[in-house]
């Protein structure tokens, strides 16, 4: 069997058949796919400065890092929401992503607070000491508020009133900051319950988990609160209230194991520091606390009762 | 000799473009790789920006290494198998020019922040107009020959070139929603299933069609045997045309999109196995016996290779078209791995490897070192036997991670020694692009005369 190809057959035929797929797989899922032409319930419309924002979001390709669709098997930053196809609606074009070299940002609207975003883009190592992320610090003021509004548009309505939230909080904190070193630390730790405060910290503090301790707080901590605790990390000129001086801790007999971890725990809702429940399991959490009250604070309770049984690789527990 | 150097002034020049962005479109990808290793090499200067040089790397691998050497090629395989002289040469030449203006602005608008944001479509509209131009003077001197051939039987490699050709101009016009000339988009989620029909086939309907049409020139050519039978040629032909066009959706499987249209892209992708065997059955069963011809000469050891490429990434593809895999493997560097397998390995190494073979016969001059030539092809085999290692290592160990719960900075640290290797393979690779801009260059400028 010999069929001759001939040019009408490639250069008509083919093409044809080229067009019949374009509306078989282009334009009847768009004609069909009802959900893609009314917004998910969420859905807002951007306002001026954060389409601006999105402009420069665009143009610097931040879609080539990040990605804005959380998937079913994402855990992590926005999981806790699944891409719908209405949250695009009238997005030209939408910026789904194909690669994830950073986070997924489909959700990060009212994660962080402004000064976070500013530290960061001037240079993400400040927050983020082991970021791969480029320097954004070329932006003008004008391209780094209409960035940073963008940030905090992304989860449409869920991000706004995380956003509000974050600015609730920021009121309070800035007026706790303003009031006086120890002011302010009063009222950091009457943020956190009682029964929190009286926990020690139940790990030893041995060489082993401080040194844990110390990568811990190299990769996540340094650029704020800085090598020495002492809440000069470079990301410090851009924070306000500043990164906590963990020194100052030491005037305070209330600082115990329990409150540091609720704090590491939960964050400082409205100011720069951040949660790390998603982050650091349990341990590294405990762990991290451990070097913090033993290098910065100078007083730590960890291994003290009442902390239960030990466990068979510890010490025995001291008496307090 | 003066038929010859009217006759292919545009092989010559499409041959010369290649040699000379390939070394642009190498050095943004090293630039970027080492931005990856050690983030604040350049920091701060806008036109160095990791994700603006991106798609400057991408798209200048496209239209600066690949295509340019391909459609070099094709302008000599066409009329040859047509046994006739090229219809119209100097639209031929003119599309060249053309194409090195193109290749100029996708390097300044894209390195500027000027693009419309949408992968493999970035391009500003009036750089998509002049692309489209550059397809329509090759289609016109394409289908010219071909209608006064003499040969009564039309070669499979001319329906590849001619019809590649064809449906890249259709998917360039709908793809890049050529008819919304500020954002190149349609609105809403439609346009990611539109991004990624065009994504996908602006790889698949220009690059592989015209790939696998010049291999089916050279293979047979160089070892002096027919293909293997003309029936599969037409199955795959036809079969590619039909399957590869509905898989777009596969780059979408997580995204909400469609069900059926996933199911849809996943199938055919499976199916995608149908034409690429048949290909590679037709060039490679009359190998049997006189592998060692090809050997003979390093332009075909190159197109060889490649379709050892092809059969890499097309065993690749489909296996990573299942859902139960992209759960570890998207949105990683498996996926940076692939990609480089196929457009590099596949693609580049046929663009190179028929660079080689033809340049003597359209410039009339010698290959100007074969050694070199040996070594380039060494210095990228290995460097992309690294590439797929390493990105591939690389990826499993990101999807892994993230299934379980670890979220992306924490995976950071452990990525960085994959991208000091692959920072360290890259300058392998530039090294060899180098040693083949070198060639082609003093190939056609002193190269030694063919007596004839
Ligand atoms: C080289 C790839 C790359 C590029 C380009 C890039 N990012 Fe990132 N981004 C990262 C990485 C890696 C992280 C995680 C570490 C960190 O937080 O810095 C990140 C984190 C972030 C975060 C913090 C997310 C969180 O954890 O809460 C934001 C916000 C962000 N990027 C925004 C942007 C914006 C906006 C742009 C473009 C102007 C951009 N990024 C460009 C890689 C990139
Ligand atoms: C982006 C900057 C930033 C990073 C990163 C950061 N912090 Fe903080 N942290 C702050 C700021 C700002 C405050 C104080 C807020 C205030 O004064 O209202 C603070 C407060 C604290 C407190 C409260 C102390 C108390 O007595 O209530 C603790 C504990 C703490 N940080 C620990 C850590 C640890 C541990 C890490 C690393 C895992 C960390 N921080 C990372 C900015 C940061
Ligand atoms: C049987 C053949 C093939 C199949 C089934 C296939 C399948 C796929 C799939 C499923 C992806 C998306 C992976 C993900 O995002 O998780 C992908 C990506 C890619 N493929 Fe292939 N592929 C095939 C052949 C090729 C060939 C021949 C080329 C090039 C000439 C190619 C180039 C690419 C590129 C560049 C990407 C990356 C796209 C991006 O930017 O995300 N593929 N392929
Ligand atoms: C010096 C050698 C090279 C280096 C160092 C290099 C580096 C890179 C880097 C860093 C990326 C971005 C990956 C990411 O997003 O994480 C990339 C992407 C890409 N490169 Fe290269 N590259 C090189 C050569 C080539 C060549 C010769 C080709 C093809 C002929 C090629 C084709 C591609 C493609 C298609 C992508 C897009 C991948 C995707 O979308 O998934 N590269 N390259």
């Amino acid at each position: 069997m010999i069929i001759h190809m001939n040019a009408k057959l490639i250069g008509i035929g083919t093409t044809l058949v080229i067009l019949a797929i374009v509306v078989a797989v282009v334009f009847v899922p768009h004609a069909t796919f009802e959900a893609a032409h009314r917004p998910s319930d969420d859905y807002r419309p951007l306002t001026t400065l954060e389409m601006q924002g999105r402009k420069l979001y665009l143009k610097n390709g931040c879609n080539n890092c990040h990605t804005q669709y959380i998937r079913a098997v994402d855990w992590g930053l926005g999981a806790e929401r699944l891409a719908q196809a209405g949250d695009y609606f009238g997005q030209t074009p939408p910026m789904l992503g194909s690669i994830r070299t950073g986070p997924d940002l489909s959700q990060v609207g009212g994660e962080h607070t402004d000064d976070w975003h500013a530290a960061h883009f001037h240079n993400p190592r400040y927050p983020r000491p082991e970021s791969i992320m480029p320097n954004f610090g070329f932006f003008s003021p004008a391209e780094l508020r209409a960035s940073i509004a963008y940030m905090q548009s992304l989860g449409f309505r869920a991000a706004d009133a995380r956003v509000r939230r974050q600015l609730a909080w920021r009121e309070k904190a800035m007026a706790a900051y303003a009031a006086g070193i120890d002011q302010n630390i009063r009222w950091l730790h009457d943020l956190v319950p009682q029964g929190w405060r009286d926990v020690p910290n139940p790990y030893p503090a041995t060489e082993v988990s401080l040194g844990r301790g110390a990568t811990i707080y190299q990769r996540w901590c340094l650029g704020c609160h800085g090598p020495v605790g002492d809440g000069q990390g470079p990301a410090a000129a851009f924070l306000y209230p500043p990164p906590l001086n963990f020194t100052t801790l030491a005037r305070h007999a209330d600082s115990s194991g329990g409150l540091l971890y609720y704090q590491i725990m939960n964050g400082i809702t409205g100011t720069a520091m951040p949660y790390l429940k998603r982050e650091l399991e349990s341990e590294k959490i405990w762990d991290v606390s451990n070097y913090l009250a033993q290098y910065f604070i100078g007083n730590n309770d960890a291994n003290l009762e009442p902390k239960g049984i030990d466990a068979a690789y510890e010490p025995a527990a001291k008496e307090p | 000799m003066e038929e010859t150097r009217t006759q292919f002034l545009a092989s010559r020049l499409f041959f010369l473009t290649a040699a000379f962005w390939v070394l642009v479109a190498m050095t943004l990808g090293l630039i970027m790789a080492i931005q990856l290793a050690v983030p604040e090499t350049y920091a701060d200067i806008p036109q160095l920006l990791y994700s603006r040089l991106r798609p400057a790397h991408v798209n200048l691998v496209v239209f600066g290494l690949v295509l340019p050497g391909l459609v070099g090629a094709a302008l000599y395989v066409v009329p040859t198998v047509c046994r006739t002289t090229l219809f119209a040469p100097w639209l031929a030449v003119a599309s060249a020019v053309l194409w090195n203006g193109v290749n100029l602005g996708i390097l300044g608008t894209l390195i500027h922040g000027m693009t419309q944001g949408r992968e493999y479509a970035e391009l500003i509209w009036e750089l998509d107009v002049a692309v489209l131009v550059m397809y329509a003077l090759l289609i016109v001197c394409v289908f010219g020959t071909i209608a006064r051939r003499k040969e009564k039987l039309l070669y499979v490699s001319a329906w590849y070139i001619a019809g590649g050709l064809c449906w890249t101009a259709v998917v360039w016009v709908v793809g890049n929603v050529m008819w919304h000339p500020d954002t190149g988009s349609l609105s809403g989620i439609s346009d990611a299933i539109l991004n990624w029909f065009h994504g996908h086939n602006v790889l698949g309907l220009v690059i592989t069609p015209a790939a696998v049409g010049v291999a089916y020139f050279i293979i047979p050519h160089a070892t002096r045997t027919p293909i293997y039978s003309h029936t599969l040629s037409l199955l795959g032909f036809w079969m590619l045309l039909f399957v590869y066009t509905h898989t777009g959706t596969h780059h979408l499987l997580q995204a909400p999109v469609p069900q059926w249209l996933k199911v849809l892209s996943i199938v055919d992708s499976v199916a995608l196995l149908i034409p690429v065997f048949a290909f590679l059955t037709n060039v490679w069963l009359p190998l049997r016996e006189r592998i060692g011809r090809l050997h003979q000469d390093v332009g075909a050891k190159f197109v060889f290779v490649g379709t050892v490429w092809y059969f890499i990434t097309c065993l690749q593809g489909p296996l990573h078209s299942l859902p139960v895999v992209q759960r570890l493997t998207h949105f990683t560097n498996w996926v940076v791995g692939h990609a480089h397998i196929a457009v590099l390995g596949f693609a580049g190494f046929i663009s190179m490897g028929a660079v080689f073979y033809l340049l003597p016969r359209v410039s009339g001059r010698r290959l100007w070192s074969v050694r070199m030539a040996e070594a380039q092809y060494w210095l990228m085999s290995i460097g992309l036997i690294g590439f797929f290692l390493t990105l591939t290592s690389a990826g499993l160990i990101q999807g892994q991670a993230w299934l379980n719960g670890e979220v992306i900075y924490r995976i950071l640290p452990q990525m960085s020694l994959y991208m000091v290797l692959r920072a360290l393979l890259g300058i392998m690779m530039l090294t060899g692009g180098t040693l083949f801009t070198i060639n082609v260059v003093m190939t056609i400028w002193r190269g030694q005369k063919v007596d004839s």
